[in-house]
């Protein structure tokens, strides 16, 4: 029967569809244990830069009367310029990781031209880039393959042009995007504004148990070259995030696909039988009756 | 002899983390020595080469690129880019030799703070 055959070519191409969702969850829960281990232990070296930071920031704030004066640290009440980098995945399969980044881009996006203000969009991972290349809307920076494999360089290497444009003046603001890891099931969208950096977030007025003595004597420079490195760390930082999220959707979501597929097998199987079944009665009625007619 | 902690950070992880007699940093205005009990201090870090005198007497290189370094009365923190440990203990010396060299060829620092981070590494290498 030929309704038979087609039931039973199409059990096989979904198993073979449910053997592959299967490997790409197990390899998927694999790379994410290790770029949470990666998160873990750079999350030290996160923590410990912002201890830093903190402390000079602190005490620039003490001896300055106004207050911190630093282009790094100001408030910016009316952006011009908006810098706007997001990271998504080089590749999909990953539920709805990367079109959730995408929204939050344009949302933001949508919130600063109402404001009337330039945005300069900067992306990360091939996803995204597609995304913007498709709707031909223009990207001032694009690169793929860092989001698949985080490298403190090259991730360097691509913000750091983007801060020598604000201490140049070319642009107000640096916003950060990204999906990130909260568990090994769910993720959350992070916003993070890279520069100026947030002076409301950092503990300005705990006392220091004693005079900070800095080498080189003048702030401003150790201060510079540490806003480069924080700037630098947050960046490849959020890659690392990124990356623990995006195998623990890719992980959901082939584990999603498995169980649908399984579902599916289940379905087809009894419609299967059903068909056999019925051809069975009908060749069963076509015997009796012909021995019923030669009677 | 008064102990400190000291605590190395790279983006990678924690490096050394233990209680230290003294440790000689390569200040980008010179390099320095901590004994327990430093005044609060911070300092950019040039490449060169971070010596630990042990608790136990011994001496630990670590060759790094470039960082900063907090000191204050109880604890040293340095947050370096790249280290590498010249230590004989994990196998081979002539290979982290390389490789720390390799580290401090690979930064911007200027000609002489490269030529002098590497005889300091060679010399080390000879003590081995």
């Amino acid at each position: 029967m030929a309704n038979l055959k087609e039931i039973k070519r199409k059990i096989g191409s979904v198993k073979n569809t449910q053997k592959t969702t299967k490997a790409m969850k197990l390899v998927s829960s694999a790379k994410l244990k290790r770029t949470e281990e990666l998160a873990k232990r750079s999350r030290v070296y996160a923590a410990k830069l912002t201890e830093l930071l903190n402390e000079i920031a602190q005490k620039m704030h003490q001896n300055n009367v106004g207050g911190l004066d630093n282009i790094y640290f100001r408030d910016v009440v009316n952006p011009k310029v908006v810098d706007i980098v997001f990271i998504t995945a080089d590749k999909g399969l990953c539920g709805g990781f990367n079109a959730q980044t995408i929204k939050r881009v344009n949302q933001l996006i949508a919130t600063y031209k109402a404001q009337d203000v330039k945005i300069r969009l900067r992306a990360v991972g091939r996803k995204g880039i597609d995304y913007y290349k498709f709707n031909n809307i223009d990207l001032n920076d694009q690169v793929i393959g860092l989001s698949a494999a985080p490298n403190f360089e090259q991730a360097a290497a691509f913000i750091s042009d983007i801060s020598a444009a604000y201490a140049r003046g070319e642009t107000d603001k640096i916003v950060l995007v990204h999906n990130g890891y909260v568990s090994m099931i769910a993720q959350e969208i992070r916003e993070d504004q890279v520069l100026p950096i947030d002076a409301s977030k950092l503990a300005l007025n705990t006392v220091s148990t004693s005079e900070l003595e800095v080498e080189p004597d003048d702030d401003d420079t150790l201060l510079e070259a540490l806003v480069k490195r924080y700037v630098e760390y947050t960046m490849y930082y959020s890659l690392i995030d990124s990356l623990a999220a995006e195998h623990s959707a890719r992980m959901q979501a082939m584990d999603a696909a498995t169980t649908n597929a399984k579902q599916m097998v289940k379905e087809l199987t009894v419609k299967y039988n059903k068909a056999r079944q019925e051809s069975i009665t009908t060749e069963l009625i076509e015997i009796i009756s012909g021995v019923e007619s030669m009677k | 002899m008064e102990l400190m902690k000291l605590e190395i950070v790279t983006p990678t992880g924690v490096i050394f983390d233990a209680e230290v007699k003294q440790v000689t940093l390569p200040g980008s205005e010179g390099e320095f020595g901590v004994l327990p009990k430093h005044a609060t201090l911070v300092s950019l870090l040039d490449t060169g080469v971070i010596v630990i005198n042990k608790a136990d007497g011994s001496e630990l290189a670590v060759a790094i690129n470039s960082g900063y370094v907090k000191v204050d009365e109880e604890k040293t923190t340095c947050i370096v880019d790249g280290a590498v440990s010249l230590s004989g203990e994990d196998g081979d010396i002539a290979a982290a030799l390389e490789e720390a060299k390799k580290l401090i060829k690979s930064t911007e620092a200027s000609s002489s703070a490269i030529a002098a981070a590497v005889s300091k590494v060679e010399q080390i290498g000879k003590s081995y």
